[in-house]
This record gives structure tokens, sequence and C-alpha cells, in this order.
């Protein structure tokens, strides 16, 4: 045989997968050779072990701050974990031959200091744009295209997989930086090839990605002072139990894929030889979870999605549905034409919950290192102890030291305590602030328990640091969160962990949200809430911009809202009074927002008489306090809203939502009191009293020292002594 | 022929059926006029040894593959969706190109009887003759069972619900009996039928489960694309305004892209660039009404303005096309002028003053 063997696959890729084990079951080489980091190939083993469940991955992380992680995601189809596994079955040697990930990761770094927005770049666009030109042509998504054409292929997998690649290089000119990262790899790769001829090895069988066969073939191997030359950081490596939901969230070739458990499915029907098969267990799978969620899906259904599914796929000149067929089938019949009826079964049938397991002591993720360094960074080690101990943080600048690490300590170990505690890490507990004035104080009990580090190794899940796991998990919570003050809390959670890309997300839920929930109190609480970010953001170094630009259309909506929501009943009505007040207090605070708006609503609600009349009093009493109102004005008011005609409850309503601010003013105001005195002489007994239970509630709440000022002007009004009145007016009522 | 109103589809684009019928290469379904990849190939466009094959239905391709796929099945084809998007447009063009026919149709409305589904009498010759074939009037779906066709049923959800009843028995057993005659016709192969449903009118008569079950329903959204809506919106208001005489110049695509941003954005409750979610209208805004709202705007122009659709001339009809049910509609649309239409910049600020000044 020709030596060097090279199988170029797709990464996850089940029909790579059982075509790469067809070919070493053939060939028997004796090593095998694997795109992988080179100085990894400790971990192998670990995929060999019994205990080991996948998917796993291969983590490798820099260890000093900004962290790059790379990650190598692998499942029960990907070609490379079953080349691993054949190797080791048949007892020959299995070596990784890409960079070493310290160098990879050097490589990283220089990219994201060279280029302003690094996803930009991984992503990479040029072969992007050939995918893209694809899914143009035909019509369907890239996937689609490579399932169709090649998981399918039970044979010639390798011939179709390396012509699509060298096709794919010619016509594909990738950024000069990635060409140039690509031509490294495969300096480096051949380089480790020739080596293992040098060794002796006659028979060698690489697997690498389609893309690099090419390379692989033609190109020069690395010399001896090129390597010396690569950059290198220093770096650490863990494996890592993985999940198919974290699989089918990275996107893009070669990383991950979106419907993981369909592809062990579609693995599994291979491996019995009966592609076929998928189609079937794909679709009654699909019933099965659609029962579950409490639809009626009958049999029927099924027989004639999979009649649907193979028609569409012999239109489009395939042998087997592919996964877009079974869906658009399964969407036809089961989901009677709406994805949202089947979305849920769908994503358990395609993504599934699988997570993969490690034997005990094997995993050291980058988080627990990242939580270790912060921990010495932030001065807290000596908090690691099982007795709970507290600190008491002050998270102003702190102007007496020099560097900027310093003074800015507490502030950092608060937002660090914050991350834990958004990903539920029991290490910090908050507890209640002393200060009453200020909110630059706060006060942590700190405790490390066995169950702290389990829950550490958990979060990594979420990402790869402790900032990046705490983002995840808000942003989830974001999602997830199903009315306004959730969200909200979700932005506070971020504001106080010091993550404004969270925060900004959290933004963008709440105004989605608020659209929908247009109660009038959760609006005002929310901007409320966002108000005293505003105000107060700059302790915590919080930019401002996109919240203004919310508050602005929550402002605007509570406008707009609020003369509805003042048709309320007398329970609502003292909800709807505290909102009217927390956005005229907003309001004053902030002179972006428009004055007049507000002022117009409060006017009209004032003036009108079908709302709920504590409302009207209270727009009124707003109004006054912000001095427009005249003395005429109010007069004509009172005497109007005081008259005989109007039912007694209504009237002392009215009385009561006016008193509720400013009483001062009201009470130096002789006019207000001589209005109501009239209006009280002009009732009937029976009238008076009803309107005497109303008017004691309004004066309820009233300090004895405003009562006492009240008598002295009723007292001047009717002409009695001031005490006396007063102390008739403090006298506890008796059963009488 | 030339004074006909409106042609049916096989008619209109005859020579484009013929071209595909002659450049035949795949295999064709019994009953089948073409194959199904001619069929995909004359709906959404194309080229056939030189003739070139327009568009019909403008949108997403895989859901006209489904359509197709669904007839191939023989099983019955449901097209549901908003007003205006183009149902029945589509289930004309189907079988037109499928049989060459378009014209085996029932109408559902709230008269529609059991016999237009099945089968009426010539009650003159019933009486002279008694009970024979030659006094029996068949309805469209037994004239296709008989021809082995497809037969179209529109608006079957206005149909009371044992006129749809009757259809159960004819797509399930594929077979109609005439007991008068002692007789039952069953299906030539290739026999199908093509219902369509308004999403709106749902409730009206809500169609049986045992019904649905016996089709395969593909709903049909409402153009995915601006550009795409923005294509068929300008077609369209061009071929109606030079048959409909409305001395004004057609709008201009600055013009068409307002109005269609509007409507897609109040449509889908959010903002193009999906930043901000907005509150949606009571009414569809489908794709129909904003043809209709420039045509207006075009008359309104021509009529009594300056011949050129200005912005207050659109800003009524706007308001009209927005504000359906007053009191909500009329909150989302001033959140709307205020949050979206005043930050979209200069371009955008004689309509939304011309708005306002409504309000």
């Amino acid at each position: 045989m020709a030596t060097p063997v090279f199988f170029g696959v797709r990464h996850l890729s089940p029909g790579a997968a059982y075509s790469v084990i067809k070919e070493l079951d053939k060939l028997h080489p004796d090593i095998v050779l694997i795109e992988g980091p080179s100085d990894l190939n400790d971990e192998m083993k670990w995929f060999c072990h019994p205990e080991t469940k996948l998917p796993a991955a291969i983590l490798a992380y820099t260890q000093e701050t900004p962290i790059h992680t790379l990650l190598y995601p692998f499942a029960e189809y990907s070609p490379e974990y079953q080349a691993i596994l054949w190797a080791h079955q048949h007892n020959i040697p299995c070596r990784f031959m890409d960079l070493p990930s310290n160098v990879f990761l050097a490589i990283n770094e220089k990219t994201s200091e060279n280029t302003e927005d690094k996803n930009n770049d991984e992503q990479g666009d040029t072969t992007e744009l050939v995918y893209k030109k694809l899914e143009d042509l035909l019509g369907e998504s890239h996937d689609t295209f490579w399932e169709r054409n090649f998981e399918q292929s039970e044979e010639n997998y390798m011939e179709a997989a390396k012509e699509f690649g060298k096709q794919l290089r010619e016509t594909a000119t990738d950024s000069p930086y990635r060409t140039a990262e690509n031509s490294v790899r495969e300096a480096y790769m051949k380089r480790v090839i020739m080596q293992a001829e040098k060794e002796g090895f006659e028979k060698i069988f690489c697997v690498c990605g389609a893309f690099h066969v090419e390379g692989l073939q033609n190109n020069e191997p690395m010399s001896n002072t090129d390597e010396n030359n690569l950059p290198k950081v220093s770096a650490k490596a863990t494996l890592m139990p993985y999940s198919y939901y974290r699989l089918s969230q990275l996107s893009g070739y070669g990383a991950g894929n979106d419907a993981p458990a369909y592809f062990e499915i579609l693995w599994e029907s291979m491996c019995q030889k009966n592609i076929e098969q998928t189609t079937y267990r794909y679709l009654t799978e699909l019933a099965v979870n659609q029962r579950k969620q409490g639809h009626i899906t009958s049999s029927a259904e099924v027989i004639e999605a999979a009649r649907l599914a193979q028609t569409l796929a012999k239109m489009r000149n395939s042998k087997y549905p592919v996964l877009q067929d079974l869906r658009d089938a399964a969407i036809t019949c089961m989901g009677h034409g709406t994805f949202s009826e089947i979305s849920v079964s769908t994503a358990s049938v395609e993504i599934g919950t699988k997570i993969g397991a490690l034997p005990e002591g094997v995993s050291r993720t980058s988080i627990q290192d990242d939580f270790y360094r912060q921990l010495k960074e932030l001065n807290l080690e000596k908090y690691r102890s099982v007795e709970a101990q507290q600190l008491d943080l002050d998270l102003r600048e702190n102007l007496r030291v020099k560097s900027e690490k310093s003074a800015f300590m507490d502030l950092n170990r608060s937002f660090f305590l914050h991350r834990l505690r958004v990903l539920n890490v029991g290490f910090g507990t908050l507890l209640k602030s002393k200060q009453t004035q200020a909110n630059w104080g706060e006060y942590w009990s700190l405790r490390w328990i066995p169950e702290t580090e389990i829950e550490i190794v958990e979060a990594a899940l979420l990402g790869e640091t402790v900032e990046s796991a705490a983002s995840f998990s808000l942003k989830e919570r974001a999602d997830k969160s199903t009315d306004i003050s959730q969200a909200a809390e979700v932005f506070e959670d971020a504001f106080l962990c010091g993550m404004p890309q969270a925060a900004k997300y959290a933004l963008s839920a709440i105004q989605t949200l608020s659209v929908d929930t247009a109660a009038i109190v959760e609006i005002s609480k929310t901007a409320e809430h966002l108000s005293t970010v505003i105000r107060y953001g700059d302790l915590r170094k919080f930019p401002p911009e996109p919240i203004i630009s919310l508050l602005s259309q929550l402002f605007l909506r509570a406008c707009l809202t609020l003369e509805e929501a003042c048709n309320c009943d007398d329970e609502a009505s003292k909800q709807v009074m505290e909102s009217i007040d927390r956005i005229n207090k907003i309001q004053l605070n902030h002179e972006f927002l428009e004055e007049n708006r507000l002022i117009d609503v409060l006017t009209s609600v004032s003036d009108r008489d079908d709302l709920n009349t504590k409302c009207s009093g209270f727009a009124m009493a707003t109004l006054i306090e912000r001095g427009l109102v005249e003395e005429s004005l109010l007069a004509v008011e009172v005497s109007r809203r005081l008259s005989k005609g109007v039912p007694a409850d209504l009237a002392a309503g009215w009385f009561e939502g006016l008193a509720k601010k400013n009483r001062y003013s009201l009470i130096i105001r002789l006019s207000l009191w001589k209005q109501l005195d009239s209006y009280l002489q002009n009732l009937d007994d029976e009238e008076f009293k009803r309107a005497l239970v109303f008017l004691r509630r309004a004066f309820a709440d009233f300090s004895s020292n405003e009562k006492s000022n009240i008598s002295e002007n009723l007292g001047e009004i009717w002409g009695v002594e001031p005490e006396q009145a007063a102390d008739i007016l403090m006298r506890s009522i008796t059963e009488a | 022929m030339q004074n006909v109103q409106r042609l049916p589809a096989e008619e209109l684009f005859k020579n484009e059926i013929e071209a595909l019928i002659a450049a035949e290469k795949d295999n064709i379904p019994t009953g089948w006029k073409m194959s199904p990849k001619s069929v995909l190939t004359y709906i959404c466009g194309g080229e056939v040894n030189g003739t070139k094959i327009t568009p019909k239905y403008i949108g997403n391709r895989r859901l006209v593959e489904i359509c197709i796929a669904t007839l191939v099945t023989d099983r019955a084809l449901l097209l549901i969706g908003e007003p205006g998007t183009a149902k029945s447009w589509l289930s004309e063009h189907l079988t037109a190109a499928i049989n060459g026919d378009s014209t085996k149709v029932v109408q559902g409305t709230a008269g529609t009887t059991e016999e237009h589904i099945r089968y009426s009498w010539n009650y003159a010759m019933l009486i002279a003759k008694g009970p024979c074939p030659e006094a029996m009037v068949k309805s469209p779906i037994y004239n296709a069972m008989e021809s082995g066709a497809i037969a179209r049923v529109e608006e079957i959800s206005r149909c009371a619900s044992e006129v749809q009843d009757a259809l159960i028995s004819i797509l399930s057993e594929k077979r109609i009996a005439v007991p008068e005659l002692g007789a039952e016709v069953p299906a030539q192969k290739g026999f199908s039928v093509i219902a369509t449903a308004n999403t709106r009118d749902k409730g009206v008569n809500d169609m049986s489960a045992a019904l649905k079950r016996r089709f395969n329903i593909v709903v049909l959204p409402a153009p995915t694309s601006i550009e795409s809506e923005m294509e068929i919106v300008e077609t369209r208001v061009r071929q109606l305004s030079s048959s409909l005489d409305l001395y004004s110049e057609t709008p201009n695509n600055d013009v068409i892209e307002q109005v269609v941003t509007i409507f897609r954005e109040l449509r889908n409750g959010v903002t193009l660039d999906g930043k901000q979610k907005l509150k949606t209208t009571s009414g569809v805004l489908s794709t129909a009404e904003a043809i209709s709202l420039l045509t207006n705007s075009m008359a309104l122009a021509g009529s009594f303005g300056s011949g050129q659709i200005e912005p207050r001339d659109l800003a009524a009809a706007l308001q009209g096309a927005v504000i359906k049910d007053e009191d909500k509609d009329n909150i989302s649309w001033k959140e709307y002028l205020e949050n979206v239409m005043k930050k979209r910049g200069s371009e955008w600020r004689p309509l939304y003053n011309a708005c306002k000044e409504l309000n």
C-alpha cells in the first residue's frame, strides 16, 4: 500500500466514523495518527477507560488572564474517537499530530491582540462564503448538503470527502491569517508523520479534516528551526465531561453539530447496517415524545410522515431521508403544519440530554484553575476554611493606595463573589446591608466546604472561566424569564457581577417582556430600578447608555397606559398610585424623560370623572407638588369633587388620594378645609354616616402632629379653641 | 378570449407548461402531466430549453417541495395561512401544472352543500327519466375522481361541518357511492384534493380531527425577507396601476420599502434588526394589504394630490390599515411612531411628521 494513508473526515460525522473503522479493518495499519494537540497524547488513554462515557472534550487553556481556551469535543460517533478506540483494541500506537495546545493557544492569543473582533476571524469568512454559495445554489443548509451526500454513502466516503476538501481548497481563499495558520498546522502534522516514518512505522494511517488532506500530501514538513520558533504560552489541559446540549450550541464546521442525538441514532443505525432504520426511529421517538407532551399522535401520522420524508428525499435524489426531510415531514404530518407544535419534542429527539462521564479525578477544569487564581489575586485565600468568616467590603475607590488594582480590590471581590452566587456556588453568602443612607458597603459571610468544589466543577459546563460561566448562566436565566420582574432580577445580578454584556442582554429581555406585560405596576417598578442603576451605576463602573434608552421606552409605555390603568377598583388603586408616584420621581430624576408627556397624562387623569377617584386625587396631588395647580383651580376642583351629588365614597376617595402627598401644603391651605367643611355641612345624616367612614380612612395615616394642625384649621373655621378641637380629634374611639 | 377578465393559469402560462412537458426526462406519476421536479420548476421558476419559466410563488422553495411530495404520495393537501399569503394562487398553479386543469374548484361558503362535494340531479330529467347517469350533475370532485385528477376546495373552513364531513369518506375510501343508481365510482389513480383554509377564520367552522388527519398540512408564511416582499409588492403594484389608470407615478423604491418595513415590523412584532420587540396590531397587515394601500395612495395622489405619492397620502392610508380595533391598535401605533419611526433618521422624518399630525 502507498504509505501513509490520509483519511479526510468531517469532525463529528457518523458516516466518517463508520468508514474509518471499515478502512482500518481493511488496511490494518501499524500506527494511527489523529488531528489533535500532539502534547496531549496522554489524555487518549482516558477515552478508552471503561468508565468513560462520551460526549467528552479535551480542554486546553492558558493560565494567565485573559484566558483563552481550546476545545476538542468528541462524541460516540466522532471518527477520531472511533480511530482511537480501534487502535486501543488492536494494541497499536495512536498519536495526535496537530500543533501542541500551548502553541495553538499562543496563536489564538496573538490573533485576539491583532484583530479587533476575534470571533470574526475564528468563524472564518471565506470558507463560510463558499458554504453560503453552496447553500444558495442548492436551497439547502450546508449540514443538510453534507448529510445527503456524505453521511449516506456507505462506500467511497474517503474519496468523496477527499475530493470535497480538495475543491474547497481550490475555491476558498481564506483570510491570509487563516491560510497561514493552516499551512503552519499542516507543516507540523507532516513533520509528525515523517517522524513516524523515521521511527520505522510502515503502514501509517492519518485521520484529519478533509480540508487538510491535500495539504498533508503535498506540503513540506516543518523544519527544526521553524518548530523552535513556534510561539508558546504556558497552558494546561484537561478532559472534561461534555453534554449533547453544549455540543449542539457550538456551531460552525468541525466544532459541533446541531443535532447530536439524531446523529447518534444515525450512527447506531449504520453500525447495524440499516440506515433506513434512522427514519423510523427518529419519527417514532418523536411521536412518543409528542404523546408525552399530551398531543395526540397516531401511528397513521407517523406512517404518513415516513412516506412523505421518503418522497422528499427522492425529489432531492438522495437514498434515505436526511434530518431536514424528516423534520419537514414531521411538521407537515405530526405538527399539522406548524413547527411550534413539535418543537419541544424535536429538541429532545435531535439534541437530547446526554451528558458524558469520566473516571474520578481525571477532570481538572479551567474554571477550577480560574477560581483558585482569582482567590489568590483577590487575597481571599484565607477565607478558604470550613469555618464561616465575615468579610466587609467598601466598594468605593480606595484613594490611599497607588495601584489601580488595589484601589478597586473590594469592588473586584464583590464582582467575584456575586458571580459565584449567580453560579450557585455556595462559597459566599450575602448578608443584609447595615447601611441605610448609602450603598457602598457590602457584607459577606464566606465558608468553604467540599461541596463547593463540586459546585465549581459543575459550573465548568457553563463556561471555561468564572466570568464566562456566570455570563452564560445569566443569559440562560434571561431567556427563561417570563415576566419583567424576573428579567429585572437578572439585570440586577449582571449589574452586581459587573458584567455589562450580560446586563445588556438582560435589558433586551426586559424590553421584549415589557411589550407583553403592560401592567403599570411592574413597568414602574422596573423603571425605578433602572433609574437607580443610572444614578448610582458609576460606583460599580457601569455604563449607563443602554439603560437610558430602555428607561425612555418604559417611561413612554407607562405614560401611554397610565390613564387606562387608573380605571381600576379600590383594591388596585393603591398600587396604581404607588406607580404614579414612582414614575413621577423617575421623571424628576432624569431630564431626558419628557416632562410634558407625563404632565399631560396626569392632568387628564386628574380631570376625568370616570376613573378611580383616588387615582384622580393622587394625580392632582402630584401636580400640586410640581407647582402646576393654581389656588383657584384647586378650589374649583375641591368643590366639584366634593359636591352633594357625588356619592360619598367617591368624594372621600378623591380626598384620600389628594391627601396622600405633600400634606403640609394641603394643611396650610385654609380654603381647602373650608370647602371640606361646607361639604360635610350639606350632607344629610345618612350621607354623613357614609362619608364619615371613608373620610376616617382618608385621615387614618396622618400623624398626630398633622392631625393637630388640621384641628387648628378646623378650630379656626368653627371658631373653637384649637386645643379643644385637637383633644377631641386625638381621643381614641370608644364603643358607644 | 382577449376580453375575458381573468384567464385560468393553464391558459395564461400555456407555453411554459408545454415547454416543460416537451423537455421532460424524469418519471411521471400516473395521472400527472409532468414529473414532480418539473412542477417545482413551474412554480418556483427557472429555465427549460431556452424557455424562461417565470416564478409563480416567490417564497420558501422547500414548502413547495413538501406540497408536491404530498401529492405524489396521493395524500390530500391542506394549505393554511393568513389572508393574502397566496394559498389559492399556489393551489391553482399546482393543479395547472400537474393536470393542466385548474378549474375543478369547489368554493367553500356558508351556503355550500353536500351536493356540491358529491353530486346532484337535473330534476327535470330526473322526473322525466328517473335516476340515470344522464340526469346526474357531477361535482368537480366527482369529475376529478373519474378522471384521476386533482380537485380544489377553497376556504374549506367556511363550509358547515356536515359538508366538510362529506369529504372524509371520499378521502379515506377513495370512492363515491351513488345508491340511486346502485353504483360505486372508484377514484382513478392520480386523484387528490388541495384544500385551502384561512387562519383568521379559525373557529368559524373548525375542521374535525378526523378530516384534518386526512390532509398533510402546509402553513404558508408571510414573505420571509423584506427583499422578497418588496419584490412581490412592486411587481403587483406595477401590474395593477397599468390596468387601473391611476394618473399617478408608481411609487419609488423608498416608499415601497417604508411601507413594507412598517407592515413587516408591526406584523412580526419586532423591528427588522431584531433588536426591539413591538406590540402587534389586531389587523393582518398582509402583503396584499400593502399592495392595496399603495394603489390607494396612488389614487389619492393622482386624483387630489400632486400625482406623486407624498407622506400625507401615505399617512392616512397607513393609519387606516394599522388601526382596526381602536384603543389597542392606537397604543401600538403611537408607540411604534415614537419608539421606532422617530428614531429612524431624516428619510423617515416626513412620514413620521405626517403620521404624528393625524394623531
